[in-house]
């Protein structure tokens, strides 16, 4: 077992980088995903809808509100993390920056799906951290993220029912998996070693990937989905390997600090007012979190 | 089969939840609840509900309301200044009486 | 029940499904409630791209919110509407769509800047709420029991609004100028919130008759200017010279109508003026994209209805 990392004054330079390099992983995932549902307010399919989705984008800013404050501890403050920083400098996975069609509704619950399997098993694995700010917080964030894996779950057998909802869905699952395949990418691999030597998460990417081709695979299947790749060792096995090959990944992959230019925009968007007005800090509604 | 009923007490008020009833039938479930909800306690109108009808999500399948901080959406979050409209003080205080009934405070 | 009668009985929440109402009160009860819920939605809309543009996380989560609770306010008001038996939610927002349906005249105007975020979310909703008070004694009981839920809530969007205000009058000396332009841009369009005075309103008198309204347009630009220009001057802002507003000795604020734009404001009550045609037109755009989704569940509601339990009846 490795020590708790709890003091960030006694860390050394190893346990820092691995330290940053998760926290940044987890918070620029859940912001920019949270950036990217809000696109859905007001044009939802239904008003019920719309409201349900606007609950999810705010529980994963909510997320990210989170983990951003536990990079204060290590001297980072919102400014720098969101709207002073370079884009290119953000670790999220592209599956999250994407930009939606119109009303490809498909493309919304299926991201929502592929993300949400992944993200339970990240926080699973985030349980026993010797960073004890990131365990406590697991567990506030994981029971609201049940509720988005219901959600998009719910949407999915419905829209796998009908032809138009089935044929969108697959559209949208052969443009997103291979991005998908980028949230379990390294940083940088030496850095991602350290984060599972120290202690901080008790599963590797290799390890959390493969658990998760072993869900969503099937369930996919089940509804009649035809994966682009399942990692199945052998035909008909339901045993799997993560081994993700250069062809099978897209050109960026944003933990690397490769994006694509759909994000750039996006970020042009949410730092627009900030720039303008020429602020310098960002403002504090919510009490510093517990 | 089993019919949920509602009883309004007085015009304008809200239908609450107040018993069921056992009836074959909707029109036989507004006679029975009529006379078992609705002899003593004040009444102006009642609803019955097939109770198969009925779904529940309950706090054991879903946190309401959220588990982080959602102090955002509350109007007691904000600290201005000066004297406020008078039902903008009555929606703060509403807003601030649920927060205590959710045990937020 | 004759209209007569309806006039007579016509108290606080009175009226409910279960009663018998003319069609001459279902129908001015709809236009007012279909109006209200429209408003919700385009307000909705013309908010919804400061949810990106909010300058820190914790703005970000109060914008969505807030449009997330309007859009909440028109699920609301939709069905309060619908339960008159006129029109169903559905063909309200086709209405909608296709420039048929009306709303506030304040959501026919582009907003382009942060500045102007207060303009709607403490101005605009301020005056929103004092009117929504009041509509909690209004005759259409569901009408009154939405308002009760969108009275609780609402007092949060103000409170952001204000609160956004505050920072950005205590802000830079460019943040003060941005926010005062436009607050001189938006302040003859808030006054306008209330619409011509009493003896030029077409619908107040029949609507007041059967208590769908409780207080006339004059009253509640009163108080709401009672409270709001105390407020705006609180926070540094500068009230424009136009239009002239004179207080009166009793208390009560006289506007001087000539000094306000009333060709745009029946242009855009007619849904001519060409922002909000655009505003309109985006919406239509983006509930047609997502009917496909509509359809496909629909089509599940109507197959899993053939299994509702028929003994009921």
């Amino acid at each position: 077992m490795a020590t708790s990392l709890e003091n960030p004054d006694e860390l050394d330079e190893r346990e820092r980088r691995a330290l940053e390099t998760l926290l940044k992983r987890l918070a620029d995932d859940e912001f920019v995903l949270a950036e990217r549902y809000t696109e859905w307010q007001v044009r939802a399919p239904t008003l019920e809808s719309d409201l349900a989705l606007a609950n999810n984008a705010q529980d994963e800013l909510g997320h990210a509100r989170l983990w951003y404050d536990v990079l204060g501890d290590i001297g980072f403050e919102e400014r720098e993390l969101v709207y002073e920083r370079d884009p290119a400098d953000f670790r999220h996975s592209t599956l999250v920056e994407r930009p939606f069609e119109d009303g490809d509704w498909a493309d919304a619950v299926l991201r929502s799906y592929l993300y949400d399997a992944a993200e339970e098993i990240r926080l699973e694995s985030l349980v026993d951290s010797t960073h004890p700010k990131i365990a406590d917080r697991v567990g506030k964030i994981r029971s609201e993220e049940a509720y988005h894996l219901e959600h998009a779950q719910n949407w999915l057998e419905r829209l796998a029912d009908g032809d138009e909802g089935h044929e969108r869905l697959q559209d949208a699952l052969d443009r997103l998996f291979p991005y998908a395949f980028t949230l379990f990418e390294p940083v940088d691999p030496d850095v991602e070693e350290d984060i599972v030597d120290l202690g901080l998460r008790d599963a590797t990417l290799e390890e959390m990937g493969e658990e998760w081709l072993s869900i969503v695979v099937p369930y996919l299947e089940s509804l009649d989905l035809e994966l682009p790749a399942d990692g199945r060792v052998g035909d008909g096995t339901d045993e799997f390997e993560f081994e993700v090959t250069e062809e099978m990944l897209p050109e960026e992959r944003g933990r690397d600090g490769t994006h694509t230019d759909a994000w750039f925009d996006l970020y042009d968007e949410f730092t627009r007012t900030y720039r303008e007005l020429g602020r310098t800090e960002t403002t504090r509604i919510m009490d510093k979190p517990e | 089969m089993i019919w949920e009923v509602f009883r309004q007490e007085k015009t304008g008020q809200y239908h609450t939840h107040c018993g069921n009833v056992h009836a074959p039938d909707r029109e036989m479930a507004k006679q029975f609840a009529a006379i078992q909800h609705g002899r003593r306690k004040p009444t102006n109108s009642l609803w019955v509900v097939p109770r198969d009808e009925v779904g529940e999500i309950d706090a054991e399948d879903v946190a309401f309301g959220g588990t982080t901080d959602k102090a955002y959406r509350w109007a007691t979050t904000y600290k201005t200044t000066g004297e406020d409209a008078r039902e903008v003080v009555e929606s703060e205080d509403e807003q601030a009486t649920a927060e205590r009934q959710r045990g937020d405070d | 029940m004759d209209l007569d009668t309806v006039k007579d009985r016509a108290g606080p929440r009175e009226f409910s499904p279960a009663d018998d109402l003319p069609e001459e009160y279902r129908k001015a009860a709809t236009r007012m409630i279909e109006f209200h819920a429209n408003s919700e939605i385009m307000g909705a809309y013309l908010e919804r791209p400061f949810i990106r543009q909010a300058p820190s996380i914790d703005r970000k989560l109060a914008c969505s919110a807030k449009v997330q609770d309007e859009i909440g306010h028109g699920q609301l008001l939709y069905r309060a509407a619908e339960s008159l038996g006129v029109k169903t939610r559905e063909e309200m927002l086709d209405d909608l769509a296709n420039g048929d349906g009306k709303f506030l005249n304040c959501f026919h105007y582009e907003m382009t800047d942060w500045v102007e975020t207060p303009m709607i979310a403490f101005f605009v909703d301020g005056a929103a709420m004092r009117r929504q008070a009041t509509l909690r004694r209004t005759s259409w009981e569901p009408y009154a029991h939405a308002m009760d839920k969108v009275c609780f809530e609402e007092g949060f969007h103000v409170k952001h609004g204000e609160d956004i205000l505050r920072e950005l009058m205590s802000g830079s000396k460019k943040e003060q100028e941005l926010t005062q332009a436009a607050f001189e841009e938006w302040w003859p369009r808030i006054i306008q919130f209330f619409g011509p005075t009493d003896d030029k309103s077409t619908h107040h008198d029949f609507a007041a008759s059967v208590g769908l309204k409780q207080q006339s347009n004059d009253q509640l630009r009163n108080a709401f200017l009672d409270q709001y220009i105390p407020k705006a001057r609180s926070y540094g802002l500068e009230i424009p010279d136009e239009p002239r507003i004179r207080e009166l000795d009793d208390g009560t604020y006289e506007v001087e109508e000539g000094d306000l734009d009333w060709d745009e404001f029946f242009t855009i009550a007619k849904n001519d003026y060409e922002p909000g045609v655009g505003q309109i037109n985006g919406r239509k755009a983006a509930q047609e994209a997502v009917q496909w989704v509509r359809d496909t569940i629909e089509s599940d509601a109507t197959a899993a209805g053939g299994h509702a339990p028929q003994a009921a009846d």
